[in-house]
């Protein structure tokens, strides 16, 4: 028999009971179509980070944190390899330390992570923020993904750059609208002025804190993408200023009740200091010059490993959820040929009579389950895909309500495509295995005398 | 036993074991047949007469003896062989007709044609060439069930002689009809026989028409030939 006859005996057959075929189709395309949007789904958050990752050259950055018994601000994940330093020396990060590091090779921009409280007054909406205190060329660097505006430069004055969802908190919808508007921040002092007395009077009856608010104009040059996940990052703030108006500011640098125990302390230094390097190779490099210096450091690309190890557990839960419906469709497939064979078990009689051979007999039926599975294949992708679409669509019609960016959150690869195909029939081919084989045994003389 | 025997069994038994009960269809049967022969064979039921058939036809094994047709043993060949044995040497029809009942008449024709790999095209023209001489082209397109008895044999005959076999086997290919159709497929098989050179082996009840027709008439019994008789 010639190839292109098994393709058209096989569809020809199926079509004679059309109800029977298209529920067995059915059952391969929801199982198909599960696994399909499964896969993408899996595929499209790795898409999604690792983009975000690579776009924002978070791997090409390394962190460097004092080493010291109090110190509070541990990265999630420490350093393990490093000696641990004993005694109370600890190694400060200042200014002095950060020109130090401009000149080693590799090093593009060093910068300390400096963030202060302060409230944010838009018209007359006000929100507690932390303000966060970044370099006009890191801003300028890419790292941030601007939905209007313009990154500041050292030439502005004043300008300040926020967060369309700290926008939105602040009652701003079209990020277009805030650029250019006048921002007030507000910071915190310690007063002890006259002018701030009734305060002072309550604190020394302890009460209250001898302190009064600052405020202080800025201009909105820029409104960023607010990242969709958290951590070690150089920027994970909503407000963000120059280094130069931050040093005119009045304010206390305190980020939680802990650095008031702090800064009774000796050390006085930076929390962290960014380190942004041209690229990384120079990572190892860099790590060792600051880890011997007596400082501890966090590189997100020594995590790829454990992002990839999560991200294979990821899609292997997501296939194993796939498979109970594959595997239910394969029941299927089963139950639909042992079925047909019953039927036909005289016309097998009469195909081997005619002069077919068990091996003509066996490749009939395969291509009966194989064209089963090519239709539930290219029928599930087409549902998994317009599902996945759906569910995509009304995801970010939430997510972006809430200030997130618009994000496919199912990617579908060609190979992925191609793959879901493939593998319909060949899970399709082996559910007709053993119906086959039973096709192949019928002895013609008893089929023939079957009515 | 001549030696221009064109099919010859040799002791063919075959013994069907059910549990512990053996059942003895055939016994030693040994019989010669010359090409172009019309050969009757009859018997009352559980004679044997189909498992007979069914051994000459290629899908059924001897449990002993053998069968050779033009030279060649057709019980020692491979479960393969025998495929390609009964689609090129062999054409068979039925009392019961055995067509697919969801093909048309023509594609009942072209079926064997399938497995010998004929191409589409081709298939289509021989089927209906076929139906052609057995007089139902015009009945091409009708399935079997609305076929009448007598054309749904034309339609089997037509597709036992489409792959232009050497020997037509036929078991009571009269049994479903009534005596003036049966007379006209004897006929037709008689007239096959003749004009094309056919050996035809064909079982029946109908002693009359095996008188009329077969050249040579063989009575089973209990498995064994108990008469061979001679006609023309």
């Amino acid at each position: 028999m010639r190839i292109s006859d098994y393709i058209e005996q096989s569809f020809s057959n199926l079509w004679k009971k059309k109800l029977r075929t298209i529920l067995t189709i059915f059952g391969v395309m929801i199982g198909i179509g599960a696994l399909v949007s499964m896969f993408s789904f899996g595929q499209g958050i790795q898409d999604n980070i690792t983009n975000t990752f690579n776009e924002l050259q978070l791997f090409n950055y390394v962190s460097v944190y004092p080493r010291s018994e109090n110190n509070q601000t541990i990265p999630p994940s420490e350093h393990s390899n490093a000696p641990e330093h004993t005694g109370p020396y600890t190694q400060i990060l200042n200014d002095d330390f950060i020109r130090e590091v401009r000149e080693i090779e590799g090093v593009e921009s060093a910068f300390p992570e400096i963030r202060f409280p302060a409230m944010i007054n838009f018209n007359s909406e006000e929100r507690f923020s932390l303000v966060q205190v970044l370099p006009a060329e890191v801003c300028q660097s890419g790292l941030m993904k601007l939905r209007a505006g313009r990154p500041y430069s050292p030439a502005d004055s004043n300008a300040l750059i926020i967060s369309d969802s700290f926008l939105r908190r602040l009652d701003v919808r079209e990020p277009e609208t805030a650029i250019g508007q006048q921002i007030e921040v507000s910071t915190l002092t310690a007063d002890l002025s006259l002018s701030n007395m009734p305060n002072i009077i309550s604190f020394l009856k302890g009460e209250g804190l001898p302190f009064s608010r600052q405020s202080y104009q800025f201009t909105i040059v820029g409104v960023t993408e607010k990242m969709g996940f958290a951590g070690p990052m150089p920027v994970r703030s909503d407000v963000f200023i120059m280094p130069a108006e931050s040093e005119k500011m009045k304010k206390l640098s305190l980020t939680s009740i802990w650095d008031l125990f702090q800064s009774s302390q000796q050390t006085k230094g930076y929390s962290m200091v960014n380190v942004k390097l041209s690229s990384t190779k120079y990572i190892e490099h860099v790590k060792e010059k600051m880890e011997d210096k007596g400082f501890r450091t966090f590189a997100l690309i020594d995590h790829l490993e454990e992002i990839k190890t999560g991200f294979i557990f990821m899609n292997m839960f997501l296939f194993a959820v796939g498979m109970i419906a594959i595997t239910v469709a394969a029941l299927g497939i089963i139950n639909t040929m042992v079925m047909s064979i019953l039927e036909r078990y005289k016309e097998i009689g009469i195909m081997k009579a005619v002069g077919a051979s068990d091996g003509d007999v066996k490749k009939i039926f395969l291509f009966e389950s194989g064209a089963i599975g090519f239709l539930g294949g290219v029928l599930g992708l087409a549902l998994g895909w317009l599902v996945s679409m759906l569910i995509n669509q009304v995801v970010n019609f939430f997510m972006v309500k809430q200030g997130a960016p618009y994000m496919d959150y199912f990617s579908f690869r060609w190979w992925l495509c191609l793959g879901a195909i493939v593998f319909s029939i060949l899970i399709s081919l082996a559910a007709g295995v053993y119906p086959t084989l039973r096709a192949a045994r019928v002895d013609p003389v008893v089929a023939l005398r079957h009515d | 036993m001549n030696s221009d025997s064109f099919i010859k069994t040799e002791d063919l038994t075959r013994i069907y074991s059910s549990g512990t009960i053996q059942v003895v269809a055939l016994d030693n049967v040994s019989l010669s047949v010359k090409e172009g022969e019309f050969i009757g064979v009859t018997g009352p039921s559980g004679s044997g007469k189909s498992t007979l058939m069914n051994l000459l036809a290629g899908l059924d094994r001897p449990s002993s003896g053998n069968i050779s047709v033009q030279g060649r043993l057709i019980s020692d060949l491979n479960k393969h062989e025998l495929a390609l044995y009964r689609r090129h040497q062999v054409g068979m029809i039925f009392q019961s007709f055995n067509l697919v009942s969801s093909y048309s008449a023509l594609e009942n024709v072209a079926f064997p044609l399938l497995f010998a790999g004929v191409a589409k095209k081709e298939r289509i023209e021989r089927a209906a060439q076929m139906l052609e001489k057995v007089r139902l082209y015009p009945r091409k397109d009708h399935r079997p069930a609305e076929l009448s008895g007598g054309e749904q044999q034309r339609t089997a005959i037509a597709r036992a002689l489409i792959n232009q076999p050497k020997i037509l086997l036929a078991d009571e290919p009269t049994g479903n009809l009534d005596s003036k159709t049966s007379r006209q497929i004897v006929q037709t098989l008689s007239e096959l026989n003749k004009k094309q050179g056919l050996t035809v082996i064909m079982i029946s009840h109908e002693e009359i028409l095996l008188e009329e027709f077969a050249d040579d008439v063989i009575h089973l019994q209990d498995g064994k030939v108990i008469q061979e008789e001679r006609i023309r």
